[in-house]
């Protein structure tokens, strides 16, 4: 019995990212509860790929092309969605570009750059989604972030600014929209990977004994986070950043 | 398929404070996901009532009657619980007491005050994890689900007891959490914040949650019902690499400190 509080039906979902990281993975999580989803990305066969799956699962899909740093891009993503699929729902933004260099020898460049993808991205893509979302007055936006947002590490200054920058985004938004019957949410994930491993010989790495429940996070372990803040089950939580990470921030 | 992980059917799951508020909000939210429900509490009426619901829905329920602050009734609670429906799958520590309620000048509390506010809040958490934690560790599976408050995180005037035991219950979870990561058992916390639960026929009840609703960013204060289906998800195998973390639903209350500035006036960049 499922409580029907979940599902996501007749929904419509933007996945927003830089096709690396968690993007489709939330994009098949939110299709197999029910959505139809637009997967916004730069191009390349991931995000079709990712598309043909959703529609295979009898649910409509789109990949739109998109460089998610640029405001123009952006725009017209949002419209053609809007003019597709009538309206959206949720608002899920993943974008994710690692980078680690001692502050001293980190450029300009480099700076902007992961500003740029990781922080400024999220700010366009909410800023074009919310416009619509506030005229509906429903939506719900979630941001994916790494523990990296809520806690330092040496050689990650640039990141980590730039995923904290994300979740003050998070938290001063829900305010600004809250009247406006939007939720405004992150999801939080810890180290993972997306090749299959035993547990054996995933725990010869010291990362791995380091976190509590001694295995790495797989890509279906933000799949029920991401439904719980994207459907009816949970209008009221606001605000916040919820972690799957295997127990990882339950030390800190 | 993530909907299919979200099933309790098969699970039992005892609920402490389950007769009132959240507790039989979350008794109704798992047994309506499938789960067979223990309500436990101390007055008879509430369990017995939250328990024929459940039945209601096609569920098997028990009402026991327990004061979570003493641990043989605790212990044979869990007992019954086990050999009545023969294990425990998801435990709610959600008995409490307190709040706005129980607020008073710290020179006028007395000891007995306190070690009831600790008790109630905090030492029954502990009393039935460690009687139904043995029995979750031994299968090498099991949910623990601790209710804390917005105030376990925030100080409170005049507000000790309460504030006191709920921080403890949120380092409960954080410890409980590392303590059985690697024996199958996840432990998670609900933080609420301010919910109406209780009967808004008094005035002066209605105008303090009015009043409440106001300062929060969504205007409007809880329901009951909003904490069930978190209760769900934390109870079922969606939430499998979560542990010990911190669920707060307070429609946004922390995120903005509780503070009553509303919208920052407009302060345009100067050159």
């Amino acid at each position: 019995m499922i409580l029907r509080e979940f599902s996501l039906e007749g929904k419509l979902a933007i996945v927003a990212g830089n096709g690396r990281g968690w993007g489709n993975y939330l994009a098949i999580a939110l299709a197999e509860a029910g959505a139809d989803i637009v997967i916004a990305a730069p191009g390349g066969k991931g995000i079709e790929e990712t598309a043909k799956k959703v529609r295979k699962m009898g649910r409509r899909a789109l990949a739109i092309s998109t460089d998610i740093a640029k405001s123009s891009e952006v725009e017209e993503m949002v419209e053609r969605a809007i003019s597709e699929f009538g309206k959206i729902d949720i608002l899920v933004n993943s974008p994710d570009l690692e980078f680690a260099r001692p502050f001293l020898e980190v450029s300009d460049e480099e700076w902007d750059q992961v500003m740029n993808i990781n922080l400024r991205s999220v700010f366009l893509c909410t800023r074009a989604v919310g416009k619509h979302m506030l005229e509906r007055k429903t939506g719900r936006v979630i941001n994916v972030v790494p523990g990296l947002a809520v806690r330092g590490l040496s050689n990650c200054t640039a990141y980590c600014a730039a995923k904290g920058g994300v979740l003050q985004l998070t938290k001063a938004l829900s305010q600004e929209w809250a009247r406006g019957n939007i939720r405004v949410n992150a999801i939080g994930h810890g180290w993972f990977s997306e090749e299959e491993r035993s547990e054996e010989e995933q725990l010869k790495d010291p990362l791995v004994r380091y976190i509590p429940l001694r295995r790495l996070g797989r890509p279906r372990d933000l799949s029920g986070l991401v439904v719980l803040l994207a459907s009816d089950a949970c209008d009221y939580i606001n605000g916040q950043v919820l972690f799957a990470d295997g127990g990882v921030l339950a030390h800190v | 398929m993530i909907l299919e992980d979200l099933n309790l059917e098969g699970k039992v799951a005892v609920i402490t404070g389950g007769g009132t508020g959240l507790g039989k909000a979350m008794s109704h939210a798992l047994a309506g996901a499938g789960a067979d429900v223990v309500v436990a509490a101390r007055r008879v009426g509430p369990i017995e009532e939250t328990a024929s619901e459940v039945r209601g829905m096609g569920r098997r329920a028990l009402a026991i009657s327990t004061d979570v602050a003493d641990s043989q009734q605790v212990e044979r609670m869990v007992e019954r619980a086990i050999s009545e429906l023969g294990k425990v799958d998801i435990l709610i520590n959600n008995a409490g007491i307190g709040g706005e309620q129980v607020t008073k000048p710290i020179w006028e509390i007395t000891d007995e005050e306190w070690r009831i506010g600790i008790d109630t809040n905090l030492t029954g958490a502990f009393y039935c994890s460690r009687a139904v934690g043995r029995h979750m560790v031994e299968r090498g599976s099991g949910r623990v689900i601790n209710i804390s408050s917005g105030y376990g995180l925030r100080g409170g005037r005049d507000n000790f007891m309460y504030c006191c035991a709920k921080a403890g219950v949120v380092l409960l979870t954080r410890s409980l959490a590392l303590t059985w990561a690697r024996d199958g058992v996840r432990v998670n916390c609900i933080v609420p914040g301010f919910f109406a639960t209780v009967p808004l026929d008094r005035p002066e009840i209605r105008q303090y949650i009015e009043s409440t609703a106001r300062f929060n960013p969504m205007g409007r204060v809880g329901e009951p019902g909003d904490v069930g289906p978190l209760a769900v998800f934390l109870a079922s195998e969606a939430s499998d690499y979560v542990t010990g973390e911190i669920f707060c639903i307070d429609g946004g209350g922390l995120a903005g400190g509780y503070t009553p500035t509303g919208y920052a006036p407009i302060i345009p960049l100067k050159g």
